[in-house]
This record gives C-alpha cells, structure tokens and sequence, in this order.
C-alpha cells in the first residue's frame, strides 16, 4: 500500500509533468499527446461499463460521435457560444442519445447488449453519412469557429494556439477522469463491481438492477460525449469517419491490452497505442491487421493486460523473497 | 397470523407441473423447514416466492400484499432475505465486500455517487461487526472465490440475513458440507435466525428435526404433510414418499 | 396479371432470396451458438472469404459450379482452423474473450483480402444457365433468385436431414446437452464441436458465393450481410432456427420492399423492427430466459 505522502508526491510529479510537458516537447508531441488524452478519457468511460460492469458494447463510438457533433454543431449555427457552452452541448447531445437508448438496452443479456450496440453503431455510422445537410456527410462539419476560453473583462484565451487548448483539454479531460474515478469508488461503484461478479445476487439483495445499469449507461455515454467534444474542438473537425465500427473496437483493445477491470488500464493501454500508431504509421498502412493481431495476441496470452503481468511480476517477485 | 402464504401455487416448466397447488402457510417467528426427495420443487418453490419465476397459477402473499408478480429486488424491500443451494456471491469481492454490499442496501444506500464508501464509517462498522459474528473477521479481504467451502456458505447464508429482512429463506444451507461443517453451519443458522422468522428447505433430517418449528413436506410438487416435527416423524405417507425415492 | 402487381410480387421475390441467403448465414451462427454456446463475430467475415475464394475459383476455372464446391469448404476449413487453435482456447473466458478473439480475426481476414485482392469491386458472373428470366404462370422470374432459394432450401433440408435423423445428428444433439456423458461413451466431443463449427462456417461459405454474382465481391460484404445476419440471431433468440428463419424473411422483405417505398431509408426499418421486438422481449422473439 502507498502511503499519503508518496502518493501526493506522485500526484505532484505528475502535475508538474503535465505542465511542462509543451514547453519541453513542442508543438507536434503535444497534438499527440492531447490525441492520447482524449482517447484514455473514452477508453476510461468505456471501461466503467465493460471492465467494471461487465458489459462489452460495440457501438459506442456513437457517443463519441455525437458529442462530437454536438459540440460543432452548436458552434456552426450559434454565434459567440462560449467554448464550455460548446463543451456541455456534446455533452448533452449525448446524453440525450443515451437516454433515449437506455430503456432498449438495459434489460439486455451481455452478448446482446454487445451485438445490439454493434448494429446501433452501424446505423449511427449510417445516419451520419446519409444526413448530409445536418453531418456534412463523409467531408464531415469542419472549420467551425473556436471560441475562446473567456471570462468577458477578465480574461480571454485563444484556443487556436496549441499549447493552450492542450492546457484547456487536460483540465477538461483530467477533472472527468477523476470524476469516473470517484464513481468507481462510491456506493455506486460498489454496484457496478456487483453487477459484473453476479447480477442476480445485486436483484436479491433489493438493488434494481435496470435502474443502476441505466445510470451507469447515462454516465458512460456522456463522458464519451466530453471526449467526442473535445476531440471536435482539437481537430475543428468531425466525420462520419469517426463513428465507423473500427473506433468502437480500439477502444476495446486499449482496455485489453492496458487491462480489464482496472481503472488505469485503458489510461495506460491508450498510451501503448498512442506509441503504437506513431511507429506503424510510419511502417505500414495496415493498422487493421496489426490491430487483429494484437487483439489475438493479448486475449490468447495476456488476457489480464498489462496491468494484470504486473501484479503477476510483482507477486512473483514478493513471494521469492519470501522463501 | 401467517407472514407468509401461497394458494394453489403451481408452476409449469414446459409440461412438467413442478409445483401443484402448493397452499404454504409460514407463521411470523417461526421456523418453518421444507423437506421433500430431490426433484420435488423445493427451489422452484423458492424461486417463485422470492420473484425469480412468476408462477403459471396461483398466488403468493406476503405480509398480507399479493406479491405474487414482484420482481426479487421488490421481494427484499418487503423485508424477504433469500440464500441459495448453490452458493452465489460476488466471487471477486472481498467477504468484507459482500457483506458491504448487503449492508448497503439494507441503509437504503442504492444511488450514491457523491460520497466515498470506505469513508462511511457506519457502513464499515456494520459490515465489521456482522463478519465477527460469521466468525469471518480472519478472512475479511480474501476474495469470496478463495474462502473454504464452509465459509463461503457462512458468507452465503449471512448475505441473506444482512439485509435484516423479516423473513429469510435459506435454500439447504448446509448443501455440500462434510459432517463437521454441517455442525458448524446449523449452529450459525440457529444463532442468527433466532427469533426470525426463517423458511429453510434441508435434507438432513437430525438437522431438521432439531431446528424447526413446523414442517412442510414437499413431494412431486404437491404438498404432502404439514405439522410439527414430532407429527411427521410419524406421517406415515412421509415415510414411504422417501422410501419409494430409494427403492427407485 | 397487371403490372403493379408483377412488380410486388418480383420485389417479393427478391425479398425471398434474401432472405433465404440471410437465413443461412444466420442459421450457421445460431447454430454455432445454439450448439457449442459459441459466439463468433469472424462469420461474416467467413462468408465474405468464400466469396473472394469463388472469384478466384471463376478466375481460374470459369466455373460456378466448382467455385460453389471448392470456395465453403476452404472456408470452412479456415474456420476449423481458426476453431482448433484459437477459438478454442478463449472458451473458458466466457463470451467477452471469445468476441474479442473473433473481432480480432475478423480484422486480420479483412486486411489480408485487402492486401491480396485489393479494395476493388470484384464481378462475379452468373453461369449461363442459370441467366435470365423464366415464365411461370404468367409471370417471369429471374432464374438466379429461384435458385437460390432454391439451394438455400436444398442446404438447410440437407442439413436437418443430417441433424435430426442420423447417428451423427444424434451425437451431436446429446453432446450439446450433455457434453460430459458423450465424452463418457468415448466420443471425441472437440471433434463433434470443430466439425459443428465447420459446417455453420461452411454454410455461410455457400451464401458467399451465391449473393457474389448479385452484390459483387468487395471488402465491405462482410459488414453489410454480417449485420443483418447477428441482428438476426439477436431478434430473433440466440440459438433458435425458427427465431432466425422467420426474421430472416421479414427482413429481406423488409429490405425488398423498403427499397421500394422509403428507398433512403430502407436500412433503417430493420432497426425499428429489431428496436420494438427488443423492448418487447428482450432475449428475441424466441429466445429463452438466460
Ligand atoms: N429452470 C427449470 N427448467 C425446467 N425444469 C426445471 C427448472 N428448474 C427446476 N426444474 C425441474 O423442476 C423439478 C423440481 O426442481 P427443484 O429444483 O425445485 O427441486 P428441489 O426439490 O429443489 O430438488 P433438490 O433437492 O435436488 O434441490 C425438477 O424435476 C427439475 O428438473
Ligand atoms: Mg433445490
């Protein structure tokens, strides 16, 4: 166990590292940086149903998606929105879809509840390229204004500087992540860990279980929504391209491989793909097969992920000091 | 007055009837034990009580409320606690967390998503105080999937009183146990139904005829014998029911 | 017959077949799920890869009939393989490990049909015989879609056939309900279940190469029939085949006929359809309480 002051100093560490970090490594590694960012908020969010719950979804890139779309939508047709305005209409956006969704899902069997987010999720990629006056279709919504970040006669940051907006994603994406954390370790957070182990255990011991997944569902989706609006505002732009299939899997992937069912994988698993991408996109175009490689690789041999070879490593090493 | 009463219950599996106008009476504060062959609908019978089925025909009421389509996590805010004969509990939490979890629901602690649970210190408490009495304290962070079979029936069974319901169904408690840690379970039932009303299906007969109040006999899913332990000692149709179970 | 109704009852037609071809790649799903309690998201790419293997059978021979031979049964044996020395393994994870597992082969097959056939559209032809329209009681038909509701019915009579009345189908029914008493009697039950999943596999290898002449050979077949195909399993009852035959057929109608009326939005029906029969019954149509 840590104990308090260690773990203020690594909390500090890591402050100080994310406040430095642009000015040490410039423009470039910053954008990945914030790209990772966005994808360990998501990845998070999606663990909270999946690693913690127990539900596998296929589909959710569609919150991440209309969050995104929310954000620019909003930006495109309503003048001098301020940018947390913006932020909190991907929110909402998604929210709302989730809200319309739960009722369907909540009641669903795991594998149902995976295939029938999966067939959602293709009908959201669908909508998103056949609406073309609402979504822009394949050429997506782009170019939209960035407001600044503003208090009006106090101050007024521009976004369109990188190193700001990174400044501005970290404190948006760090506070949600903290704030899944803290759900994780609520009562509620109880109930989800419950739900995963023995769901009909949680009904008979008087916890509705519909109820707890629907609010569960509701959180997921709109903090898929936070990253989905950031990401929009990051790239100043959104396409169908991001609702396809292939981005509700890597999700997927980054829990494995960063582990399942613990809170920091996906962070770490998102990272391991971050470094990933870097290096196969300089190597090769096939990102689908590396992908299906890994995905085949991890679940045949490290289906705990990384974290869980750690605590095998660190046991295995505890207990040898011990003989 | 009875808590509990179901009228012509009965309940189809696709052709096989495995309850037939089942008319169960439990009086409040008793101890009231099902016996019956395996395969009479002892757990069907349970299970349609607790919510898990709804029955093909007939009623069940509970404290005086038709309760016969209530769901299982309605069933438990009524005040029902229920065990099972093949031990459920969250096989990857701590017996401290399952007992947490019961303790929970019991404070009506169901939504919360503001407060962190290791700083409700009453919870934490509790929890303490009921892994003490299960004599559970020595393996409070062990996972329930690690405890002894004799514990995790302990944890099992403790999970359906945790709640503190009026009434508490234990589905054969001491299912699978060796004769030693049947002893030991019968002890810890004993001790923490007493005074509780307390419905509980057993095989062992010495267990049954030393814990019970009044006993029901269950056979091919009719009600055959209903009385107290001294009264089907002698039933004689009690007798050949098992027997001819042997002879088969 | 006037002309409206000669044209509902071709777009029924088309429906049918599709339906037809949709029922067999969902009755090889529903019965590797059904049987072995496997859930396998590599089937629509197994179909789609007994396509491509008829395009290059056609290629190499010309011959339809010898691609609708040689392509499901190659495919069937990547899908062996892949049973044998992957999916096998991932089982004891339970349904999670085993649908992650498949994501990932299905990605590795899709890019590797990239790499070797490109991301082009293929054409397939239909064999002569097989061209044109026949008249049946004043009304033409295309022959292609008799046939292959045609071969559609032929395979799934020849595969209850097989299941309910020989010694085989009979192993394979008591391994599913019991495996451990049929390994008792000295059957190889991972045997019986590779061979299940070989046949489920080679069927949706058949629909492959029937609907190749009709929708063309192309990267994205996999998603367009797997699709409906899983939404099918789901509406319709993990493990049932009526489940599945009756919304197989709905929803080739549904599609048929969307076409013709909302056009635009003819995909979207089947979520509306799979939408209401979920929030009525959550576990499908006829599926049963897990
Ligand atoms: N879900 C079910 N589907 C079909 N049949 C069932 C189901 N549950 C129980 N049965 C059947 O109903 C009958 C009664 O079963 P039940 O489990 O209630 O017996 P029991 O008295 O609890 O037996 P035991 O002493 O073995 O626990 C049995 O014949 C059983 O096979
Ligand atoms: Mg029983």
């Amino acid at each position: 166990m840590m104990n308090k002051t260690t773990k203020w100093i690594l909390w500090s560490v890591l402050l100080v590292f994310l406040i430095i970090y642009p000015l040490v490594f410039g423009i470039y590694y910053t954008n990945v940086f914030v790209t990772f960012a966005i994808a360990a908020l998501y990845a998070v969010a999606i663990q909270m149903l999946l690693g913690f719950t127990g539900f596998l979804s296929f589909g959710h890139a569609m919150y991440f998606g209309v969050g995104a779309y929310g954000t620019a939508i909003a930006l495109v047709h309503i003048k001098g929105l301020p940018l947390i305005v913006s932020v909190l209409f991907g929110f909402a956006s998604a929210l709302l879809l989730a809200l319309v969704m739960a009722p369907l899902v909540v009641r669903l069997s795991v594998t149902a509840f995976a295939m029938i987010h999966m067939a959602f999720g293709m009908l959201a990629y669908t909508l998103a390229l056949k609406l073309r006056n609402i979504t822009g279709g394949e050429d997506g919504i782009g170019a939209f204004p960035i407001p600044p970040l503003r208090i009006p006669g106090v101050f007024s940051i521009d976004m369109t500087d990188p190193t700001n907006f990174y400044y501005f994603a970290m404190v948006i994406l760090g506070v949600s992540i903290w704030i899944l954390w803290f759900v994780t370790k609520t009562p509620f957070g109880c109930l989800m860990v419950g739900i995963r182990d023995n769901a009909n255990r949680i009904d008979y011991l008087g916890f509705k279980l519909p109820q707890t997944k629907a609010v569960l569902y509701l959180l997921v989706g709109g903090f898929a929504g936070i990253a989905g609006s950031i990401f929009a505002l990051f790239q100043n732009l959104i396409s169908a391209m991001e609702l396809y299939i292939m981005h509700s899997f890597i999700q997927i992937m980054q829990i494995m491989v960063g582990g399942i069912g613990s809170f920091f994988g996906p962070i770490l698993g998102a990272g391991v793909f971050a470094v990933l991408e870097e290096l196969t996109s300089r190597y090769t175009q096939r990102v689908e097969l590396v992908i299906g490689l890994i995905l085949i690789l991890v679940i045949m041999y490290f289906p705990t992920g990384l974290i869980g070879m750690y605590h095998h490593f660190k046991t295995r090493f505890f207990t040898r000091q011990a003989d | 007055m009875s808590i509990l009463e179901t009228k012509e219950l009965s309940h189809d599996f696709k052709g096989l009837w495995a309850l037939r106008n089942v008319g169960l009476q439990v009086k409040e504060g008793e101890r009231h034990a099902i016996i019956g062959p395996n395969g009479a609908g002892k757990t069907t019978l349970f299970n349609v009580i607790t919510g898990t089925y709804v029955p093909s025909k007939g009623n069940v009421f509970f404290k005086g409320n038709d309760v016969t389509k209530a769901k299982p996590n309605e069933m438990v805010r009524l005040g029902m606690g229920r065990s099972f004969q093949i031990t459920s509990t969250f096989s990857r939490l701590t017996a401290f967390e399952n007992i947490r979890m019961a303790v929970l629901s019991k404070r009506g602690i169901r939504f919360n998503l503001f407060k962190q649970v290791d700083k409700m210190n009453d919870v934490t408490e509790e929890t303490d105080a009921i892994l003490k009495r299960i004599n559970l304290d020595g393996e409070r962070d062990i996972p329930a999937s690690a405890l002894s079979y004799g514990k995790s029936r302990s944890l099992e069974i403790s999970m359906a009183l945790a709640t503190d319901p009026d009434i508490v169904m234990l589905d054969e408690p001491t299912a699978g146990m060796s004769r030693d840690e049947t002893h030991t379970a019968v002890e810890l039932v004993r001790r923490l139904t007493e005074g509780k009303t307390t419905v509980i299906i057993e095989h062992d007969m010495d267990v049954v005829f030393s814990l019970a109040d009044r006993i029901t006999v269950l056979h091919h899913g009719e009600i055959l014998a209903v009385g107290t332990p001294g009264e089907i000692e002698k039933n004689q149709e009690v007798k050949d029911a098992y027997l001819g179970e042997m002879e088969v | 017959m006037d002309a409206t109704t000669a044209m509902y009852v071709a777009q029924g037609l088309h429906g049918l077949a599709y339906g037809m071809i949709l029922f067999l790649v969902a009755s090889g799903l529903t019965l590797i799920f059904g049987m072995m309690g496997i859930l396998t998201l590599a089937h629509a790419a197994f179909f789609m890869l007994s396509a491509y293997f008829s395009y290059q059978v056609m290629q190499m021979t010309q011959n339809f009939w010898l691609a609708l031979l040689i392509a499901p049964v190659v495919a069937g044996i990547v899908g062996v393989l892949c049973e044998r020395f992957l999916i096998r393994r991932v089982h004891v994870m339970g349904h999670i490990g085993e649908l992650i597992l498949t994501v990932g082969i299905s990605l590795v097959i899709l890019d590797a049909v990239k790499a070797i056939w490109s991301t082009d559209s293929l054409y397939v032809d239909i064999p002569e015989c097989l061209q044109g329209l026949v008249s049946i009681v004043g009304m033409e038909y295309p022959i292609y879609r008799l046939f292959i509701i045609g071969l559609a019915l032929l395979v799934l009579i020849f595969m209850a056939l097989i299941l309910y009345k020989t010694r085989l189908g009979m192993i394979v029914r008591a391994a599913v309900s019991d495996a451990d008493m049929v390994n008792a009697l000295g059957i190889n039950v991972p045997l019986v279940f590779m061979l299940v999943f070989g046949v489920g596999t080679w069927m949706a290898g058949v629909a492959g190469v029937a609907i190749a002449p009709i929708l063309t050979v192309f990267p994205g077949l996999a998603d367009q029939m797997g699709m409906d195909a899983y939404i099918i399993v789901v509406v319709g009852g993990f493990g049932s085949l009526s489940g599945a035959f009756l919304v197989s057929i709905i929803f080739g109608l549904l599609s048929s006929y969307g076409v013709q009326f909302v056009s635009q939005l003819a995909p979207i029906l089947m979520f509306i359809f799979m939408a209401i029969v979920l929030v009525i019954k959550p576990v499908g149509i006829f599926g049963e309480r897990e």
